[in-house]
Order: structure tokens, then sequence, then C-alpha cells
């Protein structure tokens, strides 16, 4: 059976959804625990909470210490692989598949039964101040997330890793009743993918996740942009590094609306491949980059298309000037080659990604949040193959780039006729 | 899995690994050249040169070449190191003939003057990025600073003043000796056609003209030399240790891997629980990086600046340690069970098996199946682990630091 083309799924009876993709050929497995914890849901004056959570949860569990934890999953060759999102907390992991089981087994202790202890909150609330401080020595990132922040409709995009303010102040009390509030299994979704025996792995998270029907939570009040610090379309942040680091985000749609595929395919003609747009014309013909690229960045309320550009001073005022110009351009035609590639980079990418248990375990997760229901690889190739240059004419004429969200870190600010 | 292999007469070698269960093909050209290759004059050639050969060949221009793998939707690219300049792709079976094709005429690109000329301002922006990336940026001093004189601490990138200085002709010059197919392997893995492959590749570089290029190895054990630079905008301490370690070539490679998770991991290691769990510092990390004919333990640890004394001493004490009283039986078995894992999920797509695979022959001229090596990190003992500890005592380092302007 080729991947993607089956999909299992059951609930259990407290209303948390699991969704399996088999794959055959692989001897490994990659589950994902999404819980409804994601930095926007978490209410405000918390920000940065998740990172202390993710941390904490795995110092002891059950009857386990920190230590007698840390060294169960090392003892399985197991893979961690936390993130903290805008709605989720996701906790998962890639193992050999014939560890599965005892895998589960320690990650039911975690989400459910962790220590939580006084003594260990410190240690983790600190490694979450000090993840944010290493922020400001990697610029390229930094500017990214302040770019979400910005960007996004408050609390959307307010920043995973944390306020520095907000984080000082948390206490170990209030954090264990985030947990408690938020770790909601009837919202929760477990994705697995690659090789595992679903029926197994249904009746073992069962017996481990049973109970708890409590009400979902309210959904949550979604502002204006810009968020709280009302700082505008340009955010300048002065820093003493080697390059300007350009972070550029316009409005897209999101996963679900009739336009999608067509917003895909754009990004897509922008920023696909090196013969896109952007490569082209930022780099190979004037030089003025190294890294250029834009990418799709979609959440369930919004979505967008971001940009990142880094570059020397001298160089930053007409990198920018070039990339606002390309997305304008983008609207006034494409041709039937450019529409080719971009159609054909996004089908290989996907089929190329779905050689990976790990990716299909959080595609298919993601897939189910946002859609209720997941799209099989052929949907997806089908729909991809469906647009057309007058469907994403039409798209990028509706939808203009003339609307943008600017941040940049470096010695010199941009000129960028934003307010 | 099928092992294929083919010489060409002019000592070109094609080597593939065929598994019929894959849903991709890789392919790789695997270039012996690097950094270390070069001379202190032309430092950053072989980096700047892997940008020059995606500017096409006498008939093909940089937009054609874009154009031609972006047609494929192939995920191609390549990077150098100290000692490797690799070409890469991977895509669906059905591209991957015209994507072998496009490689083997880009191996001998066109270096046009007014290409490079272009080209030295996208360099010299990377340079610059990575000026921005303290993490990189330490490890990259500290190797020059570990490697003393040894043209293994030349800087793949280069600085701003060699690649200014750098002109198209002595890039030619480096390329035609540097680039023979005696010093080259072309590898493909997952889902090809071998007779396919092989007549691809014929056709072109079957007619390139025989060299002799070569390297020669000579081992160093290091500087022993502490370092520390100061960037105003830094908010964190940037610490970066290296030791001498086995080569590529060395059986107890895997020992010494194993060596360097138990220290060194990124969660449940040494490092892990007396540095990372108690907040001291916020990375704590070590690996064993295999050479052509040396090696290097490099740690990489970023914390306060008011932890660094701490940090430091815990650092010595878990040195000290593994050399006076050795590893542990359970502490083995866990780091044996975390790369076993890593290597059969990385091999599982045909991407990461090109880059074992590829490594393999360029380093041994050997064919090593996945089991083998997953064989060869079982079988690994507590006692080989401490003879590597004898060898290479970790605890004997260069140590380069970057970090904010100490308050006076």
């Amino acid at each position: 059976m080729a991947v993607g083309k089956r999909l299992d799924t059951y609930v259990l009876d407290n209303g948390m959804v699991i969704l399996g993709e088999p794959m055959e050929a692989v001897e490994s497995v990659a589950f994902d625990f999404m819980l409804p914890a994601g930095a926007s849901v978490v209410g405000e004056g918390f920000c940065g909470v998740g990172e202390v959570i993710s941390d904490w949860i795995f110092r002891g569990a059950g009857d386990r210490s920190s230590r007698e934890l840390g060294d169960a999953l090392d003892g399985l060759g197991l893979h961690r692989s936390g993130s903290v999102g805008s709605a989720h907390l996701s906790l998962g992991a890639a193992l050999e598949s014939s560890n599965l089981a005892e895998g589960l087994d320690l990650y039911a202790d975690i989400i459910l039964r962790p220590s939580l202890q006084d003594d260990e909150f410190e240690p983790a609330r600190q490694l979450a101040i000090d993840e944010v401080h290493s922020l400001d020595d990697d610029p390229r990132h930094k500017v990214m997330i302040q770019l979400r922040e910005q960007f996004y409709p408050y609390p959307l995009g307010i920043s995973t890793v944390g306020h520095i303010e907000e984080l000082k102040a948390l206490t170990a009390e209030k954090t264990r009743g985030i947990v408690d509030e938020h770790f909601r299994l009837p919202q929760t979704v477990f994705a697995i993918a690659g090789k595992y025996d679903f029926d197994k792995v249904c009746r073992q998270l069962e017996r481990l996740f049973a109970g708890q029907r409590r009400e979902p939570a309210g959904a949550i009040e979604i502002g204006s942009r810009a968020g709280p610090q009302g700082a505008g379309k340009y955010m300048h942040i002065e820093d003493d590094s080697s390059q300007v680091h350009i972070g550029l985000m316009a409005e897209s749609v999101v996963l679900g609306d009739e336009d999608y595929y067509n917003a895909r395919v754009a990004v897509s003609v922008l920023s696909g491949g090196m013969s896109a747009r952007l490569f082209t014309e930022v780099r190979e013909k004037r030089g003025l980059c190294y890294a250029i690229g834009a990418r799709y960045h979609g959440l369930k309320e919004a979505a967008g298309v971001m940009c990142y550009a880094g570059t020397t001073p001298d160089k930053a005022q007409e990198t920018f000037d070039v990339i606002r110009s390309e997305f304008g351009r983008l609207g006034e035609g494409i041709s039937d080659d450019e529409l080719a590639r971009a159609k054909v980079g996004l089908k290989s990418d996907l089929i190329l990604q779905s050689e990976s248990s790990s990716s299909r375990a959080g595609s298919i997760g993601v897939d189910y949040y946002m859609l209720g229901r997941v799209r099989s690889l052929d949907e997806i190739k089908d729909a991809v193959e469906a647009t057309s240059v007058d469907s994403v004419l039409g798209y990028l004429q509706n939808k203009r780039f003339d609307d943008f969200t600017v941040v940049t870190i470096g010695p010199k600010e941009l000129t960028t006729n934003l307010h | 899995m099928e092992f294929k292999k083919k010489i060409l007469d002019n000592g070109l070698c094609l080597i593939g690994e065929f598994n019929k269960s894959a849903k991709s093909a890789a392919i790789g050209f695997f270039v012996k050249t690097g950094s270390r290759d070069e001379t202190m004059q032309i430092n950053g050639v072989s980096h700047y040169l892997e940008h020059m050969l995606f500017k096409g060949t006498d008939k093909l221009s940089a937009l054609e070449v874009n154009e031609a793998f972006d047609r494929t939707g192939a995920q191609f690219n390549a990077f150098t190191s100290e000692e490797n300049t690799v070409f890469y792709a991977a895509m669906l079976p059905e591209y991957l003939a015209e994507v072998t094709d496009l490689w083997a005429r880009l191996m001998r690109p066109a270096l046009r003057d007014d290409d490079f000329e272009m080209e030295k301002n996208v360099i010299k922006e990377e340079i610059a990025m990575y000026k921005d990336m303290p993490s990189f940026d330490v490890m990259d001093q500290c190797r020059s600073l570990h490697f003393g004189g040894h043209a293994c601490g030349y800087s793949v990138l280069g600085s701003d003043e060699s690649i200014d200085a750098l002109t198209a002709e002595q890039m030619r010059e480096y390329f035609s000796r540097r680039y023979a197919p005696n010093n080259i392997v072309v590898a493909c893995a997952g889902d090809f056609d071998w007779e396919q492959v092989c007549s691809l590749i014929e056709g072109p570089c079957g007619k390139w003209e025989k060299g002799a290029a070569g390297r020669e190895l000579t081992d160093s054990s290091g500087s022993w030399k502490k370092k520390r630079i100061e960037k105003s905008n830094l908010a964190r301490e940037h610490i970066c240790l290296m030791s001498a370690g086995m080569s590529a070539q060395d059986p107890s490679r895997f020992a010494a891997t194993l060596l360097g998770t138990v220290i060194g991991d990124d969660v449940g290691s040494r490092f892990f629980w007396e540095l990372v769990d108690k907040a001291l510092a916020e990375a704590a990390v070590m690996q064993f990086a295999a050479m052509d004919g040396t090696g290097v333990f490099c740690s990489y640890i970023r914390c306060g600046s008011e932890n660094v004394s701490t940090v430091m001493d815990i650092v010595r004490k878990v040195f000290e340690s593994v050399s006076a009283k050795g590893i542990s039986e359970d502490e083995l078995r866990k780091a044996k069970n975390k790369i076993l894992s890593a290597l059969v999920i990385k091999n599982e797509l045909p991407m990461g098996r090109l880059i074992d695979l590829g490594f393999n022959w360029t380093y041994l001229e050997q064919y090593r199946t996945v089991k083998d090596d997953l064989d060869a990190i079982k079988t690994v003992t507590v006692d080989d682990v401490h003879s590597v500890i004898e060898r290479c005592n970790p605890g004997e380092f260069t140590q380069f630091s970057i970090g904010p302007e100490k308050a006076s």
C-alpha cells in the first residue's frame, strides 16, 4: 500500500482523537501528542510558560524521578521532539518500532502524572529565561519571532519562546495550574506514523488515557494586529550586527480556504526554488544576499507569507525595495513555465517528506486540527494540479500583496513608508 | 538492498545502493576537496567554487541551470566542509535521469569572469551572515586555533580579505587540479535504474582527462591554546572546546562516537545532567567528528557570563571523571540505543542513506551496509571506549570563547 492512502482513526471515550498512517519499508515509528496548551491559549501574562512546562514535565513523572525518567527514555533510544506552537504544545518522539509500547507508557506518565516538584521548577524556568536571552545572539531567528508577533492579531502570533518579565513573574503554583487547566484530553490529538499495530496502539492508549471528560476550553479572544506593544507595521531593533536581518510578512489565506492552493502556488512562484523570483532577482542578478526566501505560514485563524533576507547595511534598503517590488509584480503575470515549476516543486516536496515517519505524524495531526480531517496525498496533488495561471492570478487580484508587516534587526533602519 | 559499482577508465568511481521499496532517489557527486586542500592565499576557494558550479557551463546560463533543476521538483543543493564538497539532489525516480545528466554536465563549469565577480558579493554576504551566528563563528575560530598552522584549521568560507584577493584564474587552476576524476565519487541511493545512471554519467564524465589529485595526510594533536574575544552586541558566552580524536579510517571511530554521546548528547549525557539540567548552561553538547587521517572531539557550550567559571570547572571534572573512572555499562547501553535508532531513522530516507554511502566510499573505498554500521556500534565494549579515552585524553583541549564585554 502506498503511503498516504490509508488513514487509521479512532476516538477514545473521552474524545481524544487517535490518527495513524502506516508506512511500509520502515522500522521506525514517530508519534506526536498535540496538547491544547499553545502559546496563544494559556492567557495573558504567561508568555513563555509552554517552554517551562515542556521542560518541567520531563523532570520526573509517575513513580520515576527526573533522572530515572531520562534514563528510561534514553534506554529506548527514543529521540524527543517537543515544540510549542500558537495553538498546541506538542510532545513527540521517534524511535524503533519494537520500543513503541514502552515509549507510550512513559509519555502517558509525562502527560498525566508529571511530578512538577517545586525544586525542579526553578531550573526549568531559568532555562526558559536563558533561551530568551540567547535569542539576542541569534538575530536571524529573533527577527522572525518578532515578525509573527507583530503580524498576527493578538495573541495568535505571541512569542513561543517567551517574554522575560512574564517568565520572571511565573510561579510553580501558577504553572501547575496551567498544566492542569490546559492538558485537556478531549481536545488532544495523537498522531502516529511508521511501523505500528493500530489495534494494539488504540488498546494501550485506551488503557492509559481513559477518563477525563472535561469540557473544552472556551475560544480565545482575538484582538487587533500588532499586539499589545502597538508597534505598528514597521519595527526596527537596533543591533550592532554584521547584517541587517529583514523579516517581512503579508497576508495569505488559511488551509481550508477555497484559494488555499492558489496561495501556495503563488508563494512557490515567488520563492519555491532557485529559479523562483526572489532568488533570481535578489541574489542571482544583484548579489544582494546569501539568505533570501519566502514561505507560507499558516495558523487555523489566519495565515501569511513570511519572507527573510539577511544583508549588509549598505545593501539593506535596495534588498528591501527589490523584495517589495517582487511581491507587487507577482499579480501582474506568471508564465506557464513558472507555474509548472511551482507545481512540480510542491508535489515533489510532498512525496519526499512522506518517506519520513516524523514528518507524516506531524502532517496528519496538523491537518486534523485545521480541517477536522486528514487530506490524502492524492487529494493534495490533485488540488495543486488543478490550479492554473488564471486561478493564481485571480487569487492575487483579490489578495494583492500590498499590506506588509516588517521587522528589522541591525545597525541600519529602513525607509519603508509603513506606519 | 543491492550494491552496484563501476569504475570508468579515467578513474571516476560510480556506486549505488538500490532499494526497491524507496519512493524517491538521491544522487550525489562527492568531491574530495575542501579548505584543507587550499593554501592561505586562496583560502575559501573550495566553497566559492561550489557556488560557481551552479553558474552553468559553456552551454548553460545560471538561470537555465536553476530552471532545469526546478522543472524536476528536485531538492538539490551542495555543501563544502574542511575536506569535502558534495553536490546532491533528492527527487522522484522519474526525474533522476534529467537531474543526473544536469549534474554530470555542471561538473565541468564555465567559471565565467562576470559570474565570478557577481558571486563574490554573495560569498561575502554569507561570511557576514555567519558572523551574526556566534555558535557557528566560535567553532570556526576554535578549529583554526586548535589546528594551528595545519591546513585542517583553515576556514571553509575564507575571510573578506582572502575572498577579495581571489581571482577567477586562481579558481580555474584549483578546479583543474582538484576536480580530477580520481578525486570524485558519484553515488546514488533509493529507487534508480543503474544502467541508465551509468550511461548518463559515462557520456559527459568519461571524457574527462585523468588527473592525480591527492591529499597529503598529516595528523595534528592540537594546540591546546585558550583564547577569548569580545563582541559588544552579544548577550551570552559561547564556548567551543576541541581535542584530538581518531580518523575516519580508524576502527575505533565507533567507540569514539559513543564516547561523544555519553559525555555530550543533547539530553541524558554527563554534560546534560551536570550543566543543562541544573540550568548552569542552556546548551552543552559534545560530538566526535572523524576526518581524513585525523579527527576531533568538539564541544559547544552556551551560558551566561556569570556562570562561565562554574561551568568550566564542571566540564573539567566531567573529563577528569571519565579519565579516572571510565564510563558505566549502563551509560554505554543508552548511548548505543540512541545512536542505533538515529542510524535507522536517518537511513530510511534515500537522501540520508546517500550521505553515509558516499562518505564511506570517499574515506574507506568500502561499501558498508546499514547493518555493518549498526553491528559495529553494537559490538563496542566499555573497554573499547576506555582505550579511546586513554588515547585521546579529552581533558586536554583547545578552548575558544566569544562573549560580551566584561564589566570593568
